[in-house]
């Protein structure tokens, strides 16, 4: 099993590389001039020439990408353009309020998506199958930024029962975490239960249709027992693929739902990024995400083979 | 790949006249055609359609200017001058959310012609030259897709700059790589189509070909995906409007006008309701348009409806399919008492008929017993309602299919009209069951043990370690080596005839009266068959049981039944004992299946076979329903039902002095 886990993550490897590079080049292809952005157009030439020089900006753009890559090996992903901040310390700031908030999200998913499916498949095409449709249907085409904004008028501003903003780090206070991430999560996880709903319902039917449950059957099995333990089992398969899927999908965005209630988290580090086109945050918080991602897929193959003894290493 | 110079003669043979292997141009037509016909499709398409009028005149249907600002007529609710109420400038929301229907359909329709360009021709070129080009292009495909879509829209926009055109080119970037996939994927599976090649021999050039042969397959798939692919673009264009960094002041956007409204919700509710309505409504339209026409590009059966047994007298003696008139009375007259079946037989099936919900007769009127202890064979060709008819003896009937005549006894209980739980306490306890296929009749993600303990447990009050040294008996009375270790193996461990055996073991749990096996070495190898029927034959000996053995091998039947029941086109044809069955047979389908029967020695013979085959369920031939394949036919064949009369079901059973096996 080590073996296994290992020979994946070598093989993100290139891939993570590659991500790397395609950032760097797709970054420094920009019209933009960092020096400009942060002296302002009327700057001097000279404090222009001079800053240029201290960013490295006039070296190749190989030669600068080595240079960020060996320092991002050693952890150091430069530093913001606007706050002089580290990016690194930055990023290591956000990414646990962004990751748990997306976490919680597909909490929210799972819990509402499994059931759902497992629901729609038992009985497909009946009355409330079909309910069952139009309330996935639904979910999928909600944008989860309006739902957050409906979310929030409804049990923040009117109810009052959640905060309307901010994030309550669960050191602090854990019943205040957990309350400043129940809308942000709801909001998020919607659109994602759908997604998960609708996966483990074709699933589950073909499962259901298959002949080892033939087999069952005609051995007595109860039919309840069938449905808990054989068929929602061969039908975690396949959904794992699209959980892994839909938990990168997840952290993007939660970048959005930050924004809209004002969490410090990655995404919130992102924006002021895009919008102030800070180069170093951008492309390290992008790296960063795609490593987010590249693992989130690893995890998901690891629980493949544990869900499916064919591709499990003997 | 070689083919036949014969196929290529007429390309447009080799292209359009193969329906069964070739999804042509008109199968997106027919896509189109069925699409329309589904209500939902129908709406969604008109809902389109009004969006697209709505955003084209926009100009002369919005009653007032989106962008002008009147002070005077700040958040006003809905009435006759603003329909929809204002926002904190005094703009009218009606004509805004005319506008931003505007500015989300072009946006979305932009994107997705640059993804479906760049993604197409991309996907063409990798799919068609395979090799390093494909191995590239996928791993590029491979980083693109490590990075969230909206992320990367994020970095894109970051880079390119602000402004909806250019944040939907990014969008588009990102939608190329997965139409490259569907391009690229529909390519490699229509390369290997046999027509491609044929036109490559007949020297097209290979865009040529790409165009005109691959193009119209791909389309179906690649609408399906654009349909989905505008509603998520959409659905990027107002997260990226609402960030702030989708259109600029000069546009209306849905989503922007939702972000402005954050400050103003409690002053006028309306304005953060109605716009992301607009956008739920708009992806909606677009996922359900793809939906209806993934439906309809992959057309599937029906089904799924119950069949209902219609309420009729028992043993209504109507005559089945055929409907014959003539003969009716000298047919019931000996159809009352067909074979009459002893009082103490273990299973008895009497008249049993298994229908579609369309009407279709699987099984007509089945009748047959098991002794205990004896081994009924059931043979015939495949499409016959063997299967089923164990099935029905179950209550297995898969879905779409029910009981709709006759009876099942066991032992005196009847069967069809028993509830779902004491059905299910005869299943696995009682009656037996092994499958054709052995691999797929075990979970594939459940070890052996578990299937086997959780068949032992659904009959018993054993513990879960007492149902484990059950499953590892049975493992060794069914002779799978090691037993005890091997309780721990997944089914992909075990070799088909060993799976067989684990099945057996299963079927044995609970030690049932009767063994019903349906087809039990079909799917093994030649090698393997023997063995497995040794041990068929050597657990009912040793434990008693009787056997319905389901085959299409006579000589099987030979080496392991007592009596033999010969079914075709959903009818037993001729029941009677194996010895009788071989040396004199009856019924002419009889005869030619013991001809086409392999036998031992004189193997240089070429082997008989049967002309024509098992017709339809839904086409079963008037009168005698083998008569079309029948070298003994007359024309009284052709019409009136035949009834089975001494166990033989034959106008001609009488004077025919039929061969038997050699």
């Amino acid at each position: 099993m080590i073996k296994f886990v290992a020979g994946r993550l070598l093989s993100v490897l290139p891939t993570l590389l590659l991500v790397s590079v395609f950032v760097f080049l797709l970054i420094h292809a920009t019209p933009i001039d960092p020096v400009a952005q942060i002296l302002g157009e009327g700057a001097g030439a000279e404090a222009k020439a001079q800053l240029a020089e201290q960013l490295g900006l006039g070296r190749p753009v190989a030669e600068q990408y080595v240079s960020w890559l060996v320092s991002a090996l050693q952890g150091d992903l430069g530093a913001s353009l606007y706050t002089s901040l580290s990016v690194s310390e930055s990023i290591a700031d956000g990414i646990g309020i962004t990751l748990s908030l997306a976490l919680a999200g597909m909490g929210v998913a799972l819990v509402v998506g499994i059931p759902l499916g497992v629901l729609g498949a038992l009985r497909p095409g009946t009355a409330a199958d079909r309910m069952l449709t139009i309330v996935v249907a639904a979910g999928l085409a909600v944008p989860s930024f309006w739902l957050a904004l409906l979310l929030a008028l409804v049990f923040a501003v009117n109810l009052g029962w959640f905060p309307v903003i901010g994030y309550t780090p669960l050191f602090e206070d854990p019943v205040g975490w957990f309350l400043s991430l129940v809308l942000p999560s709801l909001a998020l996880g919607v659109h994602t239960a759908a997604v998960i709903a609708r996966q483990v319902r074709s699933a589950m039917i073909e499962a259901l249709d298959s002949p080892y449950v033939q087999t069952l059957l005609a051995r007595g099995v109860k039919r309840g027992s069938i449905v808990l333990r054989y068929a929602t089992k061969n039908a975690m398969v396949p959904v794992l693929a699209v959980v892994a899927i839909q938990m990168s999908v997840l952290v993007a965005v939660s970048f959005v739902i930050e924004r809209i209630f004002a969490i410090p988290g990655l995404g919130t580090l992102l924006m002021d990024s895009v919008v102030r086109a800070d180069y170093p945050v951008l492309q390290g918080t992008i790296v960063v995400v795609a490593i987010i991602v590249l693992l989130v897929n690893l995890a998901a193959d690891i629980a493949y083979g544990l869900i499916n003894p064919k591709v499990r290493p003997q | 790949m070689t083919m036949e110079p014969v196929a290529l003669a007429d390309p447009a043979t080799a292209g359009g006249e193969a329906p069964d292997d070739a999804p042509s141009a008109r199968q997106k037509t027919g896509m189109f055609h069925r699409a329309i016909r589904q209500p939902i499709t129908l709406i969604c398409l008109a809902i389109l359609a009004l969006q697209v009028v709505v955003a084209l005149a926009a100009p002369w249907i919005a009653p007032h200017d989106p962008l002008h600002p009147n002070v005077q007529h700040r958040f006003e609710g809905p009435g006759a001058e603003f329909l929809l109420g204002t926002d904190d400038l005094g703009r009218d929301t009606f004509s805004r959310l005319l506008y931003g229907t505007r500015t989300a359909l072009i946006a979305s329709a932009q994107s997705v012609a640059i993804g479906l360009v760049l993604g197409v021709s991309l996907g063409l070129f990798v799919g068609y030259r395979g090799g390093w080009w494909d191995r590239i292009g996928m791993r590029i495909a491979d980083v693109m897709q490590s990075i969230p879509a909206l992320l990367l829209a994020l970095a894109l926009v970051a880079v390119i700059g602000n402004g909806l055109g250019k944040a939907m080119l990014a969008v588009g970037i990102i939608f190329a790589v997965s139409f490259m996939r569907v391009a690229r994927a529909v390519v490699l599976a229509e390369r290997e189509r046999l027509y491609v090649d044929a036109a490559r021999v007949l020297g097209l050039r290979s865009s040529s070909i790409m165009f005109r042969q691959v193009l119209p397959n791909i389309a179906p798939p690649l609408i399906v995906q654009a349909s989905i692919a505008l509603g998520t673009a959409l659905l990027i264009e107002a997260t990226l409007s609402f960030l702030g960094i989708g259109v600029d002041a000069t546009a209306v956007s849905w989503g922007s006008m939702l972000d402005a409204s954050r400050q103003h919700v409690s002053e006028q509710p309306l304005l953060a309701i109605l716009p992301g309505a607009a956008i739920t409504l708009s992806v909606l339209v677009f996922n359900l348009l793809g939906d209806g026409l993934r439906d309809a590009s992959s057309p599937r059966g029906v089904g799924g409806k119950k069949v209902k047994r219609p309420k009729t007298v028992e043993g209504d003696d109507a005559p089945a399919a055929g409907g014959a008139v003539n003969g009716t009375a000298k047919a019931a007259g000996r159809h009352a008492a067909p074979e009459a079946a002893p009082a103490d037989a273990l299973l008895t099936v009497k008249d049993l008929t298994v229908s579609t919900a369309t009407g279709a007769e699987l099984v007509s009127k089945v009748s047959f017993h098991i002794g205990k202890g004896e081994t009924f064979g059931l043979v015939g060709e495949s499409g016959c309602g063997k299967s089923i008819s164990a099935a029905a003896i179950l209550g297995l009937l898969p879905k779409g299919v029910g009981v709709t005549g006759g009876s099942v006894t066991l032992d005196g209980t009847e069967l069809t009209s028993l509830s779902g739980e004491r059905l299910r306490q005869i299943r696995g306890r009682r009656i037996g069951m092994v499958f054709q296929d052995p691999i797929s009749a075990l979970s594939p993600v459940h070890t052996v043990g578990r299937q086997l303990t959780d068949a032992i447990r659904a009959h018993s009050d054993l513990s879960k370690a007492q149902a484990e040294e059950r499953a590892i008996e049975l493992l060794s009375l069914v002779g799978v080596p090691a037993p005890r270790k091997r309780m721990l193996d997944y089914p992909h461990q075990f070799s088909g005839g060993m799976a067989q055996r684990v099945v057996i073991a299963g079927a044995l749990a609970c030690d049932p009266e009767l063994l019903i096996a349906d087809e039990p070495t079909t799917a093994l190898d030649v090698t393997i068959q023997a063995q497995v029927l040794d041990l068929l034959a050597g657990l009912r000996d040793r434990l008693n049981m009787s056997l319905l053995l389901i085959t299409h091998d006579l000589g099987v039947v030979a080496d392991l039944c007592d009596r033999v029941g010969v079914m075709y086109a959903g009818q037993v044809v001729e029941v009677r004992d194996v010895r009788g069955a071989f040396t004199s047979p009856k019924h002419p389908y009889t005869e030619a299946l013991l001809a086409a029967m392999p036998h031992g020695e004189d193997s240089g013979e070429t082997l008989a076979t049967i002309p024509g085959r098992v017709p339809p369920a839904w086409d079963w031939p008037k009168g005698c329903r083998f008569h079309p394949r029948c070298s003994y036919a007359v024309d009284d064949c052709k019409s009136g039902f035949i009834p089975l009369d001494d166990g033989v079901r034959c106008r001609r059973a009488v004077e025919l002095k039929l061969e038997g096996a050699r």
